[in-house]
């Protein structure tokens, strides 16, 4: 749960977020439009990771807006929450911040800290037995459909 | 209104050339792609198309604009991906299905479900970003574009944002000839892998929407060009292209249709020399090239006239959708602020990464493009409008290459197919796949042509046969005892008989009335069942014609 909300928060953040671990940029506020804009990062990415990495006391992140967080996320919280919530979520980012503080320099970038990659599976149709029961759980499926309330528009 | 009314019908006739996958209706004329099949009453009109050059008919109206303004247009192409599962999970990729049948824990976002990545996508991506001439990333990753709307279970989508399989390539094509013909190169920004959102139903009446989620998790490729277009034509052009490139590489079947192809338009304008971008607007809900191109033009001109008016800061940055009724671009709500969709990396897949032996392999086995086919039966001869029309399906392609792989000459070949056969096509609603002619024995029925054993006129005839009920050239000369006759002794006999048996016709001939000559070779054609030749027996019949008796 608090990884989730740690993940959320941090890819809410207006600002351009550092995660040194994984030396990834993250562009938070982005338009449908910026797909035509995205920067290439597979060239460039350990110049600008050392442009962070320096000496100024780089600990300090951006405090979290939590209102708009919350309406991100689609959770109502009262004043009284918000309140409650930014202390303790920049608590969390600024635990996270701890790692600006570590020198990397001398690693080599990478797009993903973890697993080697692969795990691909093979395109053969396999039928789910239990669809009865997925549809049996959607409250409001009618003739085939789930039925949602009218919106228009995404986001 | 007229003009765009006339550009409208203009737009509208062109060859509907399907795929194989399809029915396919070719006009044997024309060679625009367009997939569209909207069954609207100026499709129905099909006037025949002509070939005067299109500044004829474009309208005046939209000339005069583009003089003083440059339209700048990107597009947008969501390829939906002919796998047999979804993106993520096994459920099967199956167009048409009841409604919420193809689902499974992954593909609905229960909670638990890990997604596990469908190899083909990977192969088709790559596949898809080698034809459009663009560097591959060897190493790419999946990110969670995050957003609420009912046909997205997880409430984001995996897609890819700051490092796609591919990027930085181009396409090159033909413009088609009613428009001016002319090659043109339009870049490529990047080409992505993500799924695919499910399917939304909104009555009109009601207060609430249905949602399908068979299509959830479908794979695509998402295809960003840059905004290299100047006109409803050339993006129009390009939309075609991505689909026959599609096609041709057999991973999607491209049908706009069905929605396996979609297209958004960002366009913007700029008075003429101005080294700044104008505002951009997004189009939506195009389902078909013409439609493309009529929402361009329109939208052209409704930011022109801002421009005209001085109120060019009316056009604001939106998204606007095509009203196919109304044949207008209109407003959707508009958004408070831009999108924040908050992409991180998906945590739950790693990375994707190619090696190089795997490229290459993949690049071996890509069949020839649209692009390095048009090029080459450019080099045969063939005129652009052959050319054009030929190489726009690649079966129609691939038939002909057969057929003059077996020795058929290149001009007869072009012309039988995109005569008799295309017409026959167009009339039967087949695929050429379907048809009984095999390229056997069209080839066989041109070298018969060619070198005399039959006449053209009979080839004609063998031609419907073989078309309606197969069988072999050979057998059928044989069985209707077809072959032309050529000997001059024989004709002549015929010819003299004629004459004789027609001494009235013979008097009026000789004194004046030379147009009955036509009149005797008709004869002696009945007489021989079609089968003299042609040439001999003008050349005969003169001679004993003109002769003193």
């Amino acid at each position: 749960m608090a990884t989730r909300a740690l993940l959320a928060v941090i890819s809410a953040s207006p600002n351009r977020c550092f995660i040194s671990s994984s030396r990834i940029e993250i562009q938070s506020s982005v338009s449908s439009f910026s797909s035509l804009n995205f920067q290439r990062h597979s060239r460039k990415i350990h110049r600008i990771a050392r442009s962070y990495s320096s000496d100024k006391d780089s600990s300090v992140l951006p405090p979290p807006e939590v209102s708009r967080l919350a309406e991100t996320a689609r959770i109502s919280l009262t004043p009284a929450e918000i309140e409650e919530c930014e202390t303790k979520i920049r608590r969390v980012i600024d635990w996270f911040g701890q790692l600006q503080q570590v020198d990397v320099n001398s690693v080599e970038p990478a797009i993903r800290a973890d697993m080697d990659g692969g795990n691909l599976r093979e395109d053969s149709p396999e039928t789910f037995e239990n669809g009865d029961s997925i549809r049996a759980s959607i409250p409001s499926f009618e003739e085939a459909y789930l039925k949602v309330p009218k919106i228009l528009n995404k986001e | 209104m007229s003009t765009t009314l006339l550009r409208t019908i203009q737009l509208n006739q062109f060859s509907l050339l399907g795929t194989a996958l399809i029915r396919r209706r070719s006009n044997n004329v024309s060679v625009r792609c367009c997939g569209s099949q909207t069954a609207t009453t100026h499709e129905a009109k099909q006037t025949p198309p002509s070939r005067v050059a299109p500044k004829n008919h474009k309208s005046n109206k939209l000339d005069e604009i583009l003089r003083d303004y440059e339209a700048v247009i990107g597009i947008e192409t969501h390829v939906q991906l002919s796998t047999l599962t979804k993106a993520f999970c096994s459920c099967s990729n199956n167009y048409g299905s009841y409604p919420n049948t193809s689902i499974c824990p992954v593909c609905m976002g229960l909670p638990g479900a890990l997604p596990v990545l469908n190899s083909k996508v990977v192969e088709f991506g790559v596949r898809l970003g080698l034809a459009l001439n663009c560097e591959l990333s060897l190493k790419s990753k999946f990110d969670r574009k995050q957003y609420f709307y009912p046909d997205l279970p997880k409430g984001y989508q995996i897609s890819q944002f700051d490092i796609p399989i591919a990027s930085g390539g181009y396409v090159d094509l033909d413009i088609p000839l009613e428009f001016g013909g002319g090659h043109r190169r339009f870049g490529i920004t990047r080409v992505h892998m993500e799924e695919d959102a499910g399917k939304s139903l909104h009555s009109d009446t009601e207060d609430y929407s249905q949602v399908d989620l068979n299509r959830a998790g479908v794979p695509l490729l998402e295809i960003v060009s840059e905004p290299d277009m100047r006109s409803g034509v050339e993006a129009a052009e390009y939309a075609c292209e991505m689909q026959r490139i599609a096609r041709y590489l057999g991973v999607s079947n491209g049908n706009m249709q069905e929605g396996s192809l979609r297209c958004d338009v960002n366009i913007s304008i700029r008075p003429i020399g101005q080294a700044e971008f104008g505002t951009k607007v997004e189009i939506k809900n195009l389902n078909a090239f013409s439609a493309m191109s009529r929402a361009i033009d329109f939208e052209i001109s409704r930011q022109a006239l801002l421009y005209d008016q001085g109120k060019a800061d009316q056009i604001v940055t939106e998204t606007r959708l095509w009203d196919e009724g109304a044949q207008k671009t209109v407003t959707m709500r508009k958004k408070e602020g831009l999108a924040d969709y908050r992409y991180f990396p998906e945590p739950d897949l790693p990375e994707v990464i190619l090696t190089q032996e795997y490229v290459d392999s993949i690049r071996a086995s890509l069949p020839e493009l649209p692009e390095a086919k048009r090029r080459r039966y450019e080099a045969m001869g063939l005129g652009m409008q052959d050319v054009l029309f030929l190489a726009n399906d690649v079966s129609v392609a691939e038939y002909f290459d057969a057929v003059i792989g077996k020795g058929a000459e290149v001009k007869l070949a072009a012309n039988w197919i995109m005569g008799d056969i295309a017409a026959y096509l167009k009339n039967e609603k087949l695929s050429i796949n379907d048809m009984k002619l095999t390229t056997q024995e069209l080839a066989e029925l041109i070298a018969a042509i060619k070198d005399g054993t039959i006449s053209g006129k009979i080839g004609k005839e063998i031609l419907f046969e073989l078309l309606a009920k197969g069988g072999t050239v050979k057998g059928m000369i044989k069985e209707k005892d077809l072959v032309q006759i050529t000997d001059p002794a024989e004709i002549e006999k015929m010819v003299i008989k004629v004459v004789s048996e027609n001494q009235k016709q013979l008097e009026q001939y000789r004194s004046g009335k030379t147009k009955l000559q036509g009149y005797f070779a008709g004869q002696v054609m009945k007489m021989s069942k079609g089968k003299a030749n042609p040439g001999l027996l003008n050349k005969i019949l003169l001679e004993k014609l003109n002769a003193k008796d």
